[in-house]
């Protein structure tokens, strides 16, 4: 969790527009207001084609803003992009090395353009568990060894930020839950971490905090737990030894009822106990009655399927 | 400092390079070592069998009749005031006709292998220039170049003068290995060099090495605009495919000024003198010249221009445009 109020990433009205080669206007962010807490890892969540990478690459000055202001570490970007660079790692898209240098060559060239001795080379391949492997050529990496070294050059510079977009893509489970502990031990240990991601579950696993985008647009950002609870449907499943005759009693009470399995799934119950008061009345006794809780999926679904069709309104 | 010393490494460790630098040291020994066994020393034996082809030839019944005609009317063969000795100075073969070899002259060199030597490298420096940037943006990892040093314009720079050291040293060393090996073939064979010959071969050395670094700082400069080697080569291939012909159809009278390689050629020549067809010549001149004469200044002058424009436009469209 953030350890204090302090915002390592702002953005205000950040807007980014392209051309097309045909010259229809395309807008990959929409006036985002971002707010990243220092400490603990941060989920960015949006589908493809979101913004979040254009955001991303904004930030870090690999592209610029159509419009909007931006803060890393409490430094106006890009003007003092060269002032921060020093304490922010990052990893956008795919991990973009020299393919006929070995891995130790890549990351010790980049080292030395910051003035980091040889020492942190080897602290940072040991740290993402590259030791041995750093005199193979990048080429022959497999995708897993090529995030590693990537992340493994993020910390050369000992961040306190660190960006990491899409991580895990295209990783094997074994591949994907090495890089997911190791992030969430970076955020655990006092690097500050965004993690752009379209994969609901590994926000909800590693991510203290959390911004949807959706269009180019913020559509909800806080604790994961806040944003889950703020979008739960009142719901309930009810375990009983006769879920027919459940059913047809509470479908009288004028409840939605569903089922799912055995069980029943109710809406629009104010209280729970409004369920058992009605089946205990016709003798049919509850053995179960669990608040149904939204993950994040839910919430990320119904935010960007709004966001969806407020877009599509909006340009028809 | 920093930043030029990672770039000088990064440029070193390139492959590619290492193959062009190498295959640009061997295409110079070799026309070194063709030189130097076109102007071998005639042998004993070799100069034997000219003498014997010449007494082969003075022996024909055939040659002894054209030689007494002529002696007998030396104009009907030369022209009025022919002489009799004219006759046997041209009909008469001698050894060194047979031997098909000239001795190694420096200053004859220095005006054609040697201008050809330096135009090679200056070619493939412009390669080099063109496939270390080009390698940047195929792989991707400028970005992940400007994570660590954001200042666009520092990493520009000392990208470009490591390509211009890089490329500066390997013309310095080969050029100077082409001259000193010939030099030192020259003095072995007993031919002297007048000093004034070895003046205008250092000068020449030096605007080759000037020519060979500006060319690889151009390829880098036009490929970071393009960022993509095929580009540039494409651009390039273009131009020796057709670039000269396009510019003598430019309606300007001195047209030819604007050719690159007529002011290559100037800089490396300490000018040219050039025919030129857009100069008109109308019935009412009296007398007209086509050809054009261009400096070693305005060569000089023309090659900085475009240089500099390629610089200025590729650092200020590297520093603006977005990254991928």
């Amino acid at each position: 969790m953030p350890a204090n109020g302090d915002l390592v990433i702002e953005t205000t009205g950040l807007h980014k527009e392209f051309r097309t080669r045909r010259g229809r206007r395309v807008v990959a962010v929409d006036h985002l207001d971002l707010a990243v807490p220092a400490g603990g890892v941060h989920g960015f969540l949006g589908p493809n084609g979101s913004g979040k990478t254009t955001t991303i690459r904004m930030l870090l000055g690999l592209a610029r803003p159509s419009e909007g202001r931006m803060q890393l570490l409490g430094q106006p970007v890009p003007r003092h992009l060269p002032a921060v660079m020093a304490r922010v790692g990052a990893v956008v898209e795919q991990p973009k090395f020299v393919p006929s240098f070995t891995g130790r060559r890549n990351l010790t060239l980049l080292a030395h353009a910051v003035g980091v001795p040889n020492q942190a080379v080897d602290t940072a391949l040991a740290q993402v568990g590259l030791s041995g492997r750093e005199r193979e050529r990048y080429k022959g990496y497999s995708l897993g060894m090529k995030q590693r070294l990537a992340i493994a050059a993020t910390l050369l510079k000992s961040p306190d930020l660190l960006i990491l977009d899409e991580p895990t893509n295209g990783l094997d489970p074994a591949g994907i839950r090495d890089i997911r502990t190791m992030i969430r031990e970076l955020g655990e240990g006092g690097v500050t971490v965004l993690l752009s991601s379209h994969i609901l579950a590994e926000v909800q696993q590693v991510c203290h905090s959390v911004s949807i985008i959706g269009n180019g647009r913020l559509l909800a950002s806080g604790a994961v737990e806040d944003l889950v609870g703020e979008q739960q449907v009142k719901q309930v499943r009810v375990g009983v030894a006769d879920p027919d005759a459940a059913q047809r009693v509470l479908q009288e009470a004028r409840w939605r009822v569903t089922r799912d399995g055995d069980a029943l799934v109710v809406e629009g119950a104010e209280h729970a106990e409004d369920i058992t008061r009605a089946l205990a009345a016709r003798q049919i006794y509850v053995r179960e009655l669990t608040p149904v809780r939204a993950d994040l999926e839910s919430v990320f679904l119904q935010l960007t399927q709004d966001s969806s069709l407020h877009a599509r309104r909006e340009s028809s | 400092m920093r930043l030029l010393r990672v770039e000088l490494a990064r440029l070193v460790s390139r492959r590619a390079v290492v193959l062009i630098v190498l295959g640009a040291a061997l295409l110079t020994a070799l026309i070194a070592g063709s030189t130097l066994w076109d102007s071998r020393p005639v042998t004993a034996g070799e100069l034997a069998q000219a003498e014997a082809q010449v007494q082969e030839v003075l022996s024909q019944p055939d040659f002894q009749r054209d030689l007494s005609t002529c002696q007998n009317g030396p104009e009907a063969f030369f022209g009025p005031g022919a002489q009799e000795a004219d006759c046997e100075a041209n009909l008469v073969p001698r050894p060194e006709n047979y031997l098909n070899r000239s001795a190694l002259d420096l200053d004859e060199q220095q005006q054609g292998t040697g201008v050809g030597v330096v135009v090679l490298i200056a070619a493939l420096m412009i390669i080099v220039g063109t496939t270390f940037a080009g390698a940047d943006w195929a792989t991707g990892s400028m970005s992940n170049q400007l994570l660590f040093e954001p200042r666009r314009l520092r990493v520009w720079a000392a990208k470009g003068v490591a390509v211009l050291l890089g490329a500066g040293v390997v013309a310095a060393v080969l050029v100077t290995g082409f001259w000193v090996v010939l030099g030192l073939s020259a003095q072995s064979r007993g031919i002297a060099t007048a000093p004034e010959v070895r003046d205008q071969i250092v000068w020449m050395s030096v605007r080759g090495v000037a020519l060979a670094a500006g060319g690889g700082l151009g390829g880098y400069a036009l490929t970071m605009l393009l960022r993509h080697t095929v580009g540039t080569l494409a651009l390039l291939f273009a131009y020796a495919a057709g670039g000269e012909a396009v510019l003598a159809l430019v309606p300007l009278d001195g047209s030819a000024r604007l050719s690159p390689t007529y002011n290559v050629f100037a800089w490396l020549r300490h000018g040219v003198r050039v025919f030129d067809q857009s100069v008109v010549c109308r019935p009412s001149q009296a007398s007209c010249d086509q050809r054009l004469t261009i400096s070693l200044l305005d060569g000089a002058t023309y090659l900085g221009v475009l240089l500099l424009v390629t610089l200025i436009v590729s650092a200020l469209v590297f520093r603006r445009r977005d990254v991928p």
